[in-house]
């Protein structure tokens, strides 16, 4: 049963609601929805989950109105699609921009459902009659508990009815629950008749089915395969806490121990040689960007240049659609237009299901829309893309990290920037260009070296400490991080500083043990910032690296909001020229923005991403 | 010197020859040609001080979830109609307000921008501004104190936009919802959005010269800050979107937008 179904403009405004089923929303559905998934350039999804309800929308792109479809999620509705087009059909021929109001819409809106709800019925009898034989063995597992997917599976020969429902839940191999209380209501006539076909060849041919039947099962095992997943990876085997050391050949076995070099001596940076503080003049984070001010018209001539490989006929063609205007915009029109700029997306190091995606969200709000007079698709194209990522790369909230500094001095507590990511992508000396230039902003800053596996990372911060004359709080190694780091906060706290500058040990998105052990620095100490180290030269591999973080961060958390990562570092930005795709794939896949770009190897080359100049070179 | 000399001769001979062609042309054609040149230099200029003087855009800015587009409806048609949602894309029309359709005579119509408050939407405002003559900054009175940093935070960015300072664009801190039990009164936010908009001072000018994320500063050194520090007028009002009391900002659309 559709719980809503709403027609709204772009610009906002409710057009039409459907006044029959009048049921409250719990919690507000359509917003978020908008706020998560269309906002985010997620719009060529094919559906979006929130609580217990599941929603669709299409748009028409040509009027900017959007139909949005709400049902339960257990149910399993397959009418829903066909029905918003043709609710979309027949609103377009009876929307006036003039007009707010369409209540002679509810008829036709009955009747379209009407239609809709028999043609997903008849859908579903066909599938029902096609394979009859495949619901029959499906008794051996109704009788088997499965992990809460069917609650009635008595197993008798009088469940013929659900056999039949199970059957086709199985056959459509999705995401959905096998749960399908709607089609008990639907089905019962049915139901009764097929009833007694069933099980007459029920019990004939079991035993012939039950020997295909290992086919089938893999529909119904999906959803057991993921619970047992999980279950086999926190069964591994626990790796060894400490490494034994390696031995070659010719090292004399006596000199294996000393391996430990860190001096007993006192934590704050030694007296010897009292060095003067690194001042190496302003941070480039307060340095105004300097943009190339090449203009936009030179960009789309040059670009006009590239392509004579273009078929004579389609040019012309297009050319003369360019002039008159007037063709609505088809998928079709749209594809080579799309796999162009996906091409020159990858080129520029964007990961590749990104940029999948990217293409799939321009052409699901482009589709149907009527061209501008003397525009090339192309161009219409590439002013959609732009749009939708300057949008993606837009931080969602503000990052103005001076003003939560001094939110959380007013409260007398510090500020945990906690520095998390792989090895070797630069966290230790990103983090010393961090406190760099907030010491330059005249805020006390603290580091906790909580990175207690590499040889040399504690020397390593504290030479960075001595350089920047702040204090370090530091454990020496083979220590665990999650108590070193909560020991420096409240080391933090007794001396008055404002931040604290938390490093951690690169380490790989597949290892469970170190991510496990991460989750629990993270759970202890409830940092304030949860920073993502990344490269820009990474590939393909950012996402696969954010996702696995966030997902290990959310799993392992022991509290009911679990902290995921909330911002991301870019470094070693100077490295690549105008490959900056990184950028982009990090910011989508995780929803965190960036807040800083390290753009070279001394202290003060720490900057803020510059939106528009990345858009720019990505669509050059 | 020989050279000055040279160059010179070599103008005067030039200007010779140019004046000579000049005379053989016969007088209605230039006379025609130069009509017509200060023709097009008049149309311009004039083109681009009317725009200057007489823009009529009111922009409808604010948090997302604070009112604005139900603001809108109720300002054009006197009804926000069946309800609305985030909105995705500005909302513009150029029409005379609902109230002053009743008023007889030739009222100049209102051009009323309303710019999708969610943050990523955030550019979208900046393509309005050069050519606003005013400005209603909408907050949700009902929920003020959880969105108070924020709704500050981008206050303070209207407010430092280079656009606003050099052209002195009046605001109107509009005060959402009011019809609720609960809402917060307009003296209350006023001095909760200075507060915030101290800190963001604070914070944001500490070293750096040249500060990138703002154009300008606002407020006096050394003092508090309080919106009548500000060069361009701040003023606030009280609405309510729902009741269609928007009576206040009404009466500031018209003091800027003369009909």
């Amino acid at each position: 049963m559709l719980e809503q179904l709403l027609i709204f403009t772009r610009g906002g405004l409710i057009l039409w609601t459907c006044k029959e089923i009048g049921n409250a929303l719990k919690g507000s559905p359509i917003d978020t929805l908008i706020r998560s998934c269309l906002l985010e350039e997620r719009s060529g999804e094919v559906s979006f989950n929130y609580g217990a309800y599941t929603l669709k929308w299409t748009f028409h792109n040509d009027l900017g109105l959007v139909f949005v479809a709400v049902y339960q999620r257990i149910l399993q509705l397959l009418y829903v699609d066909d029905l918003l087009c043709m609710v979309k059909e027949s609103f377009s021929e009876v929307y006036d921009p003039k007009v707010m109001s369409y209540d002679e819409f509810d008829e036709r809106f009955r009747q379209l459902r009407m239609e809709a709800e028999a043609r997903g019925e008849e859908m579903r009898k066909v599938k029902v009659k096609v394979k009859p034989l495949n619901g029959v063995k499906k008794q051996g597992k109704v009788l088997k508990p499965e992990g809460g997917n069917k609650k009635e599976s008595d197993g008798d020969g009088g469940d013929g009815g659900d056999e039949v429902k199970g059957n086709v839940s199985s056959l459509t191999n999705g995401n959905h629950k096998m749960e399908d209380d709607d089609d008990c209501v639907v089905n019962g006539k049915e139901n009764s008749g097929g009833d007694d076909n069933n099980v007459g060849v029920d019990v004939s041919k079991l035993a012939k089915l039950r020997s295909k039947g290992v086919r089938g099962r893999g529909g119904l095992r999906k959803a057991e395969s993921v619970g047992s997943n999980k279950g086999s990876s926190k069964v591994e085997p626990p790796k060894k806490a400490t490494k034994k050391n390696r031995v070659w050949d010719d090292a004399a076995p006596k000199q294996q121990e000393k391996l430990d070099f860190t001096d007993s001596v006192d934590e704050n940076g030694g007296n010897d040689s009292v060095e003067v503080a690194a001042d190496q003049g302003e941070s480039m984070m307060d340095k105004e960007e300097v943009l190339s001010s090449e203009s936009e018209s030179d960009d789309d001539e040059q670009r006009s240049d590239e392509k004579p490989e273009a078929k004579k006929k389609g040019w012309f063609s297009s050319v003369f659609q360019s002039i008159t205007g007037k063709a609505n915009l088809e998928r079709t029109d749209l594809e080579p237009a799309l796999k162009a700029l996906k091409e020159r997306l990858m080129t520029k190091n964007v990961a590749e299901e990104i940029a999948e995606k990217l293409c799939e969200s321009v052409e699901a709000s482009l589709e149907g829309k009527k061209l501008a007079s003397f525009t090339r698709i192309s161009s219409t194209v590439q002013g959609a893309m732009e749009e939708a990522l300057i949008r993606i790369l837009t931080p969602r909230r503000s990052i103005d990290i001076m003003r939560d500094v001094h939110a959380a001095k007013e409260q007398r507590r510090p500020y945990v920037v906690v520095f998390v990511g792989v090895n070797g992508v630069g966290k230790s000396t990103n983090l010393a260009k961090v406190a760099y230039w907030l010491q330059q902003h005249k805020v006390s800053v603290m580091m906790a070296a909580c990175d207690t596996f590499r040889s040399g990372a504690v020397e390593q911060l504290r030479t960075h400490a001595r350089r920047l004359q702040i204090p370090i709080f530091e454990k020496g190694y083979e220590k665990d991080p999650a108590v070193v780091a909560k020991e420096a906060i409240q080391e933090a706290t007794r001396n008055g500083s404002d931040v604290v500058l938390v490093d951690t040990a690169g380490r790989m998105q597949d290892n469970e043990p170190l991510m496990r052990a991460l989750s629990k620095l993270i759970n202890l100490n409830k940092p304030d910032l949860v920073l993502f180290v990344g490269e820009a030269l990474v590939g393909n591999d950012a996402v696969d690296q954010l996702s696995k973080f966030n997902q290990k961060l959310s799993d392992l958390s022991t509290s009911g909001n679990s902290r995921l990562i909330d911002g991301i570092l870019l470094t070693k930005f100077d490295t690549i020229d105008d490959k900056v795709g990184a950028a982009l794939s990090m910011v989508y896949i995780s929803g965190a923005p960036v807040m800083f770009v390290g753009c070279g190897q001394s202290y003060t080359d720490l900057k803020q991403l510059n939106v528009k100049a990345i858009v720019k070179t990505l669509l050059k | 010197m020989d050279n000055l000399e040279d160059l010179k001769i070599v103008v005067e001979q030039w200007s010779n020859q140019g004046i000579e062609y000049l005379q053989k042309i016969p007088p209605f054609q230039l006379y025609a040609a130069i009509g017509v040149l200060l023709l097009t230099t008049i149309l311009l200029l004039s083109f681009r001080l009317a725009r200057r003087t007489n823009s009529n855009t009111v922009l409808l800015s604010g948090l997302t979830g604070s009112g604005k587009t139900v603001l809108f409806y109720q300002l054009r048609d006197g009804s926000s109609h069946q309800g609305t949602v985030t909105s995705m894309e500005p909302n513009e029309g150029t029409f005379v307000l609902h109230s002053e359709n009743a008023k007889k005579g030739k009222i100049k119509p209102v051009h009323l921008v309303d710019v999708p408050g969610h943050s990523r939407l955030r550019p979208k405002l900046e393509e309005f501004l050069p050519q606003a003559a005013a400005i209603v900054f909408v907050v949700d009175a009902l929920e003020f104190l959880p969105n108070c940093r924020a709704a500050s935070e981008y206050l303070y960015d209207i407010l430092t936009n280079a656009n606003v300072v050099k052209k002195k664009i009046p605001v109107l801190l509009c005060c959402n919802k009011t019809d609720k039990l609960t809402a917060h009164t307009k003296e209350f936010i006023r001095k909760q959005m200075e507060k915030e908009i101290e800190k963001l001072r604070a914070s944001r000018s500490a070293v750096s010269t040249a500060d990138i994320a703002n154009d300008f500063t606002i407020g006096i050194e050394g003092e508090v800050f309080s919106f009548s520090h500000c060069s361009n007028k701040v003023t606030i009002a009280e609405t309510s979107g729902l009741n269609g009391d928007t009576i206040q900002v009404q009466d500031f659309i018209r003091e800027y937008i003369k009909p």
